[in-house]
C-alpha cells in the first residue's frame, strides 16, 4: 500500500463540463420496457451525457478550464503545469495535454503530459500534480480529468471533462493518498484491440454474438461484470479503512465520501460495508451516469457545492477501476470555488 | 457440485428467497432449491451481480463469476456459499 502525504498543496478550485445532449436507459422499443427498468432498477442509472458528433473530451475540458481560470482569476501566464488524466485522447499520440497548451494559449514553459488512467485516475492526477507542487519549484497548476466514453448502447458510460486547479500554498492543510495497482485482473477492463500486440484490422470490426448474445465488436470495451463488481467491494472498503488510520482520521470525522460513480450495486455495497450513512455518500448515477475518471469531480460540483464553497469540509475521495488500480484521498477543503456544472 | 453438505430446508428456502429478490425478477416464476439456473429467464449477467452482492452481504462470502458458471441449480449456490465459509 502506497500511503502518503503531501504537504503545501491547495485544491484551489473545479469545474465540470458535460455535453447538453442526453441519452436515457429507458428510451428503448416497447417490448424491452421492463427489461430496461429491471436494468435502471439495478445499476441506478436513468440518463447519461453523450456528446455531440463534434464534441470530444477535449473540447469539455478546454471548456472547463477556461472557465476554471476566470473563476479562480488566473492568469494564463502563470500556469505551471497542465495535466491531463484520459483514456479518451484526440489522438492515440501526441499527448492531448501538449496540444491543449497551445489551444488554451498557455506558455510553452508550461509543463504537460497525459496519464492513461480510468475510473481511479481522480485521486492519481491529485497525487502526481500536487507531487510537482509540493516543493514550491512550481506554483500553479491544472489538472484535467475525464472521459468520452458514452454510446448509445451501452448503459453505464456518461461523458464529462472537468478542470482542477491546483498552488503551492505553504499553509495549506495536509493532503493523505492511498493508492494501488493490480495488473493481474488487467483483462477485467479492457479494449484488446488497437495497441502494438493487436492492432486493429478489418475482420475487428464485424460484429458478432458473443457467449451472451450480445452484438459486440472486437474494438469495443470489454467489461467483465462480476470480475469488477468483486474488485470494488473486496478492495475499496478495506482500502478506505487504511486511509482513514493512516491520515488518523476517524471515519465518522469524514463529512462526505465522494466515490467513483461506478454502478448503484459496487456503490451500496461499499457503503454498506462502511457503514456510512446514505448523505455522507453523494451520487451522481442516476442523472450523469459512470463518468470515469471525471464522476468525483462531478459529484462534487452537482450535489456538493453549496456546502464545499460555504464551509471548511474533510472530504474523501475514491476512485477504482480499469488496471486494476484504487486511490483515495482526504482533502480538507475551505473556500474552494467551484462554479456551476457546466453544459455544452 | 458435490454433494458433501446437504442444506437445512429451512435455510434452502430462506436463501432461495433471498435469491428471488436480489435476480430481480420482472415477473414472478416459481423457484426452489433444485431449480435449473439455466432455465430461468432472468438468469443473465444483471442477477450474476445481485446474487454475488447478495452472497457478500448477507453471507460474507465472496463469490465469483466462475463459481456462478459452475453452479447448476440455485441450490449449488448456497453449497458454494458453505463450501467457501468451511475454508
Amino acid at each position: 500500500m502506497a500511503a502518503v502525504t503531501l504537504e503545501r498543496v491547495r485544491v484551489k478550485g473545479l469545474v465540470c463540463c458535460v455535453p447538453k445532449a442526453s441519452v436515457g436507459n429507458l428510451d428503448c422499443a416497447p417490448d424491452k420496457r421492463s427489461e430496461r427498468e429491471r436494468l435502471v432498477r439495478n445499476i441506478g442509472i436513468s440518463r447519461r451525457r453523450i456528446c455531440y458528433p463534434w464534441q470530444y473530451f477535449s473540447d469539455l475540458a478546454q471548456t472547463a478550464a477556461e472557465q476554471l481560470l476566470d473563476a479562480v482569476g488566473w492568469k494564463r501566464e502563470e500556469i505551471d503545469a497542465l495535466i491531463v488524466v484520459t483514456q479518451s485522447p484526440d489522438y492515440p499520440i501526441p499527448s492531448t495535454a501538449i496540444i491543449l497548451q497551445d489551444r488554451m494559449k498557455l506558455p510553452i514553459t508550461t509543463i504537460a503530459y497525459d496519464i492513461n488512467l480510468g475510473c481511479s485516475g481522480y485521486p492519481f492526477g491529485i497525487y502526481t500534480v500536487g507531487s510537482m507542487l509540493s516543493s514550491g519549484g512550481i506554483k500553479k497548476a491544472l489538472l484535467l480529468v475525464g472521459d468520452k466514453c458514452a454510446s448509445l448502447s451501452d448503459p453505464l458510460f456518461s461523458d464529462c471533462g472537468t478542470a482542477t486547479a491546483l498552488e503551492f500554498d505553504p499553509a495549506a492543510p495536509p493532503i493523505h493518498f492511498d493508492m494501488n495497482s493490480d495488473g493481474s485482473g488487467y483483462r477485467a477492463i479492457i479494449l484488446p484491440v488497437g495497441g502494438h500486440r493487436e492492432p486493429t484490422q478489418v475482420h475487428h470490426l464485424i460484429p458478432r454474438k458473443d457467449a451472451d448474445g450480445e452484438t459486440r465488436r472486437d474494438v469495443d470495451l470489454i467489461l467483465d461484470g462480476t470480475a469488477v463488481l468483486n474488485f470494488s467491494t473486496q478492495r475499496v472498503p478495506p482500502a478506505l479503512r487504511a486511509l482513514c488510520e493512516y491520515a488518523k482520521t476517524p471515519i465518522e470525522s469524514v463529512d462526505y465520501f465522494v466515490l467513483h460513480q461506478a454502478n448503484r450495486m459496487i456503490n451500496e455495497t461499499i457503503r454498506k460495508k462502511l457503514q456510512l450513512a446514505p448523505e455522507k455518500v453523494p451520487s451522481t448515477l442516476y442523472e450523469f451516469g459512470n463518468t470515469s475518471s471525471a464522476s468525483v469531480p462531478l459529484t462534487m460540483t452537482v450535489c456538493l457545492r453549496e456546502r464545499l464553497t460555504s464551509a471548511p469540509a474533510t472530504v474523501l475521495m475514491s476512485g477504482f477501476g480499469i488496471g486494476l488500480s484504487w486511490g483515495s484521498c482526504i482533502v480538507q477543503t475551505d473556500g474552494i470555488v467551484m462554479p456551476p456544472l457546466v453544459e455544452v | 457440485m458435490s454433494a458433501a453438505h446437504v442444506p437445512d430446508p429451512a435455510e434452502l428456502a430462506s436463501f432461495v428467497e433471498q435469491f428471488v429478490v436480489a435476480v430481480d425478477f420482472q415477473n414472478a416464476v416459481p423457484v426452489a432449491g433444485d431449480t435449473k439456473l439455466a432455465d430461468l429467464p432472468e438468469w443473465d449477467s444483471l442477477a450474476a451481480l445481485g446474487v454475488i452482492v447478495m452472497c457478500d452481504t448477507d453471507y460474507g462470502v465472496t463469490i465469483t463469476g466462475n463459481d456462478l458458471k459452475e453452479c447448476v441449480t440455485v441450490g449449488d449456490i448456497l453449497g458454494k456459499v458453505h463450501g467457501k465459509k468451511a475454508r
